[in-house]
């Protein structure tokens, strides 16, 4: 599956989305990541270009984003600004504090995933990787779980009006994808699609299969709540089937991807068992699926991801290997562990891929797995008939 | 949570002397299960679905059209309930499902002061409001959390999740029941990273279940 040009959105300005030291959302994985790529020589070719992001246009930010908010990000960003109001944004917090800078770097963040989808849609790149974008849980007027503004928003309002596309959004970061999901609540033409460890456990508690929508996008939000400890298999058996069904009835123009990989086992900050292959056979269906209905075209984000040293490299390495059609080698160069090693606060990984059998299976996998395909089944009866496409292409 | 937040307010109804043809149509129309009879907007009784079925003569000894016949001249009046167990607009919710729980019944109209209705509570309304008590409340994570059943416990649980961490508690639940002299509690945090909070409680000796007292495996795979 070669012969897709695809971009790389990079530049080290954007490890500048950092809230302060002992933060999680750490960007030292984005460093971590561009490192492990161009260590293995998957980037930087003809058909693998890295791309600087440009900043994102207020006009841009307001397409998804509340003036208001707008605006009171730009006044928290000034050296020495008066925050007491933050929190009326979801600012300010422990989870989202405000930092000198935050509009600037963050739009900049934006801008990488809509100069993803400008490349994408133009026609220049069959495929394009903002790693730093994926901040889904940004709303229209507040900021929210790490997020400041809705990079993945404004990339998908893009797209709707500069070429009025249909756009199937792709979310499964652990989380559910509450802000790109309530931004595109009411619209038909954008289809999102989430799947994450179930809110009746994890932040921000919502994401059920019965959100579907309102008015017009009624029937075009879709989500499926995975039970916590939910494994490879069982993950992966359902991608294998909703994500071409849905797509096959929705007839996308474009997907967009949002790759948080804070579902493996690692994570400290989900109950989810994914491995390293959860993140290979995904981008496999998901640009299979593209390669099929949409041209190819997949405009893909990183998201969430707490295992800094030991998963997101790894995770995302896959992701881009997946994306630009190229094979990515097992072992991990020595060069990248030796430079790496020393600042590590745990013994990093020598392989790319997880080896079968890395962790113990977890107790009640049947009741698990179970589940899920019950929840499965409830999506599929509750959702599918509602899409246009529904029963037509098959 | 009152009642005239969570019930039909104007609801179908029917007067004694509607057939029951009428009152079946109703029901199978708008979906519902209860019909309250009023006289000049004051409560006389109720009919359900069911009461009519029971009155219809059976199928296998009479014939379609004469059980028709039976539904269009038999008045309301002749299978419905007199006496009504009600609730007021003004009563809890809390109340009103202990009032269905305890007959047995599936929906409650509602009166004011003189006997008028003023709506209907149903199973399903009661049900829906306790969902959304149960729900997150916000963007939160839920925690699990024993308490000791002592005064000043459940404070200082809050103290250090809402006072030192300064944590939003988007919800809180105590279960009324609990195990060894302590009740599970279920915090509804406002963050994506409970770590902090879940290490503090630890530390000031409760017992953290995340995602669940019952499934939580981070003491181990062993459960």
């Amino acid at each position: 599956m070669s012969g897709h040009r695809t971009a790389l959105i990079w530049d080290p300005a954007v490890t500048g989305y950092y809230f302060r030291p002992d933060h999680p959302f750490n960007p030292r994985r984005l460093e971590l990541t561009v490192s492990l790529i161009e260590a293995l020589g998957l980037a930087g070719g003809a058909d693998t270009p890295i791309v600087a992001p440009r900043q994102a246009t207020d006009r841009e930010l307001l397409r998804v984003h509340s003036a208001e908010y707008v605006d009171a990000v730009k006044r928290f960003s000034r050296e020495g600004a008066d925050t007491r109001d933050a929190w009326k944004f979801g600012l300010g917090t422990d989870d989202t504090p405000v930092f000198p800078g935050m509009h600037e770097v963050t739009s900049l963040v934006t801008g990488g995933s809509i100069q993803a989808a400008e490349m994408v849609m133009g026609g220049e790149v069959t495929r394009a990787f903002n790693l730093c974008g994926g901040l889904h849980h940004a709303h229209r007027d507040r900021g929210s779980g790490f997020c400041v503004y809705s990079d993945l928003a404004a990339a998908i309002a893009w797209i709707r009006e500069a070429h009025g596309s249909r756009v199937m959004y792709i979310d499964y970061d652990a989380h559910h994808g509450d802000g790109v999901q309530g931004i595109f609540y009411d619209d038909p033409e954008v289809l999102t699609l989430s799947i994450h460890e179930s809110g009746r456990y994890l932040f921000p508690g919502t994401g059920y299969v019965d959100e579907l929508g309102d008015g017009e996008g009624y029937g075009y939000s879709l989500n499926l709540p995975l039970e916590a400890f939910s494994e490879d298999d069982s993950w992966i058996w359902i991608h294998e089937r909703l994500i071409p069904e849905v797509a096959e009835a929705f007839r996308p123009d474009v997907i967009v991807l949002q790759n948080g990989c804070d579902g493996h086992v690692l994570d400290p900050l989900t109950h989810l068992r994914a491995t390293t292959r959860l993140y290979e056979e995904t981008v496999r269906i998901v640009c299979e699926t593209a390669d099929r209905l949409c041209g190819g075209r997949v405009v893909a984000t990183g998201g969430g991801g707490y295992a800094v040293w030991t998963v997101v490299p790894r995770a995302w390495t896959l992701v881009w290997a997946g994306l630009s059609g190229q094979h990515a080698p097992d072992m991990i160069p020595r060069e990248w562990l030796d430079r790496w090693q020393g600042e590590a606060p745990e013994l990093l990984p020598e392989r790319l891929r997880d080896p079968a059998g890395s962790w113990p299976a977890v107790p009640r996998r049947a009741e698990v797995e179970a589940t899920n395909r019950r929840t499965f089944e409830a999506l599929r009866r509750q959702a599918y008939p509602l899409l246009r496409g529904w029963g037509l292409g098959f | 949570m009152l009642v005239k937040h969570r019930m039909t307010a104007d609801p179908h109804a029917v007067r004694p002397g509607d057939s029951l043809a009428h009152a079946l149509r109703l029901t199978r129309e708008h979906r519902i299960r209860h019909l309250p009879v009023v006289v000049d907007g004051e409560l006389a009784g109720i009919v359900s679905d069911r009461d009519i079925r029971l009155a219809m003569p059976s199928p296998l000894t009479v014939a379609d059209a004469d059980r028709a016949a039976f539904l269009e001249r038999t008045p309301v009046e002749q299978v419905m309930t007199r006496e009504v167990i009600t609730t007021g607009a003004l009563d809890t919710v809390e109340d009103a499902a202990k009032l269905l729980c305890r007959n047995r019944i599936g929906s409650l109209p509602v009166v004011d002061a003189h006997g008028r209705l003023v709506g209907m509570l149903t199973e399903t309304d009661v049900l829906t409001a306790f969902a959304e008590v149960f729900s997150a409340g916000g963007a939160s994570t839920r925690l699990e959390v024993l308490i000791p059943d002592r005064p000043g416990e459940l404070a200082r649980a809050l103290g250090i999740v809402g006072g030192d961490l300064k944590l939003n508690v988007t919800s809180l639940m105590v279960l009324p029941r609990g195990r060894d002299g302590q009740k599970t509690t279920v915090f509804h945090v406002g963050t994506i990273d409970p770590r902090e909070a879940i290490e503090a409680l630890e530390r000031a000796g409760f017992t953290v279940g995340w995602p669940s007292l019952e499934t939580d495996l981070r003491k181990g795979m062993a459960s």
